[in-house]
């Protein structure tokens, strides 16, 4: 029968220690949803994320990709080409790096790695993604001159470029200004029609969650609190 | 002397040769200090270095083959050692450096080594370099080289978001502690060219400057490189003419090198 899930956490246990984060988790996104997670900080949303990209262990439970199972030690080669995922904003320190390059090796170890260099075709990606999320004319700006909200659209883009089918944000907007956080959710809805994602952001702000989303889900001690859709 | 007299010498053939190759490359390591902000550990492996001399001339062995096998040793330590204990870099970095150099004073104490031979631990002299040292330096200057070619991808993924290179699955640890281990080893041979106080001047500086400039990884690689022959060559030609110690000279380039960057910068 197919699934309609892109991913499905079932009575998932996660913890640091002696510390249990999330509990008995039951989570799933269907394809092409847009779900966001909202909830108080300690409440396992970042837990989740790290859970669902193999960074952390289940203690318990399952996850399942694509209706695929996956779990973390193994070959993760496959899920990283499924997931795109952006880190919360943070600064990148000092190294000078070009847009576009910055882009094009969020690609390494898809179609080339050590001995492989990126091919035309890669450097294809990168131009269409840079152009996808308004960038394109920044190209070859060191990341280092560009603003909060522009760099918050390169992560993307460096998520992106992977042509993944899912994506996770977490937190893109914080520390935005008012301007800029409505490019990004401009840009944010755009891809997700164009590339057909199926989307998980994790969010402060409900209101911006519900501009959105399809369905938000509220976290509390590590269990699902609270699960509802988001009426059109 | 002139420059051309002095050039049919061996001894300032040697230095010359040195000076381009150490120049050129070990300054390509001191991104790695800037980048990972590992200030603290270049100081302790320096320290190192000292004990390293002080051990070797209490031995009455060459103080500086036996200060590069301590730097090399301490440098390949330090990574995986931050990594297990889950301590920052920089607390080690400090918990080595004052307990080596304490050892290194009671050393000097204890075999009653010559001031003079002890100063020049510190000091440094690219003129004083033999044959085999500079081998060692072509070695080095070749491994570097090729680890930048070979890893070029990788490295400037690590130097950007190393968070994301270890889920892409770059061997993240992997190239960052064998990058401390060159960085280890060329400090060892700054120290011979420069002394151990002014192993900044070979290492880094010219990487700093080259920072404030480079808008690329490309950019930054080939400015590094430039500065540092720059600061090595012009420092060493700068001494012979003029009849300035070498080591102070060569610093002495590389801080105008960044003073001038500093003034254009981008």
């Amino acid at each position: 029968m197919f699934n309609e899930n892109a991913i499905e956490l079932n009575n998932a246990f996660v913890g640091y220690g002696d510390v249990t984060i999330l509990k008995n988790l039951d989570f799933k996104v269907k394809i092409g949803e847009f779900v966001s997670i909202l909830g108080e900080n300690g409440a396992g949303k970042t837990t989740l994320f790290k859970s669902i990209l193999l960074i952390l262990p289940l203690t318990k439970g399952t996850i399942r990709v694509f209706d695929k199972e996956v779990a973390w030690g193994r070959d993760n080669t496959w899920l990283r080409s499924q997931i795109g995922y952006v880190p919360q904003n943070h600064n990148k320190g000092n190294f000078p790096i070009s847009v576009f390059d910055a882009t094009l090796l969020g690609r390494w170890g898809s179609s080339f790695s050590y001995f492989k260099r990126p091919s035309l075709r890669d450097k294809e990606i990168t131009r269409e993604i840079l152009r996808v999320v308004n960038l394109e004319d920044m190209m070859h700006h060191d990341c280092k001159a560009l603003s909060g909200g522009q760099t918050q659209r390169l992560n993307i883009a460096r998520a992106l470029v992977r042509k993944p089918r899912i994506l996770l944000l977490d937190e893109p907007t914080t520390h935005l200004d008012v301007d800029s956080q409505r490019k990004l959710d401009a840009t944010i809805s755009n891809i997700r029609n164009q590339y057909e994602l199926s989307v998980i952001m994790i969010s402060h702000d409900k209101a911006h969650a519900i501009s959105l989303s399809d369905r938000i889900v509220y976290l509390r001690n590590g269990k699902i609190y609270n699960d509802i859709g988001v009426p059109l | 002397m002139n420059i051309i007299e002095f050039l049919k010498v061996p001894i300032f053939q040697r230095a010359l040769i040195a000076s381009i190759l150490a120049g050129g490359t070990m300054s390509l390591l001191g991104i790695v200090i800037v980048v990972f902000n590992m200030t603290t550990i270049r100081f302790a492996l320096m320290h190192f270095g000292l004990l390293g001399g002080a051990i070797g001339l209490a031995l009455g062995a060459n103080p500086l083959t036996v200060a590069i096998a301590a730097i090399a040793l301490a440098s390949l330590l330090f990574g995986p050692l931050s990594d297990r204990l889950k301590l920052d870099t920089g607390l080690i970095g400090a918990f080595f450096m004052t307990g080596s150099i304490a050892i290194a004073f009671l050393l000097f104490y204890k075999a009653g080594v010559p001031a003079l031979d002890v100063f020049s631990l510190f000091t440094g002299s690219i003129l004083t370099l033999t044959s085999n040292d500079l081998l060692f330096i072509c070695v080095l200057a070749l491994i570097i080289v090729l680890f930048y070619v070979i890893f070029y991808k990788e490295i400037q993924l690590i130097f950007y978001d190393s968070d994301q290179a270890e889920w892409l699955g770059v061997p993240t640890k992997k190239i960052r502690n064998a990058l401390l281990f060159l960085t280890g080893l060329s400090i060892g041979v700054a120290m011979k060219i420069v002394g151990a106080l002014l192993i900044d001047a070979l290492i880094l500086l010219s990487a700093m400057s080259a920072m404030r400039l480079a808008k690329n990884f490309k950019q930054l690689i080939l400015l590094t490189s430039l500065f540092g022959i720059l600061t090595t060559t012009g420092g060493l030609l700068f001494s012979m003419v003029f009849d300035f110690p070498s080591g102070a000279t060569i610093t002495l380039t590389g801080v105008l090198i960044l003073l001038i960057s500093l003034l254009t910068q981008k």
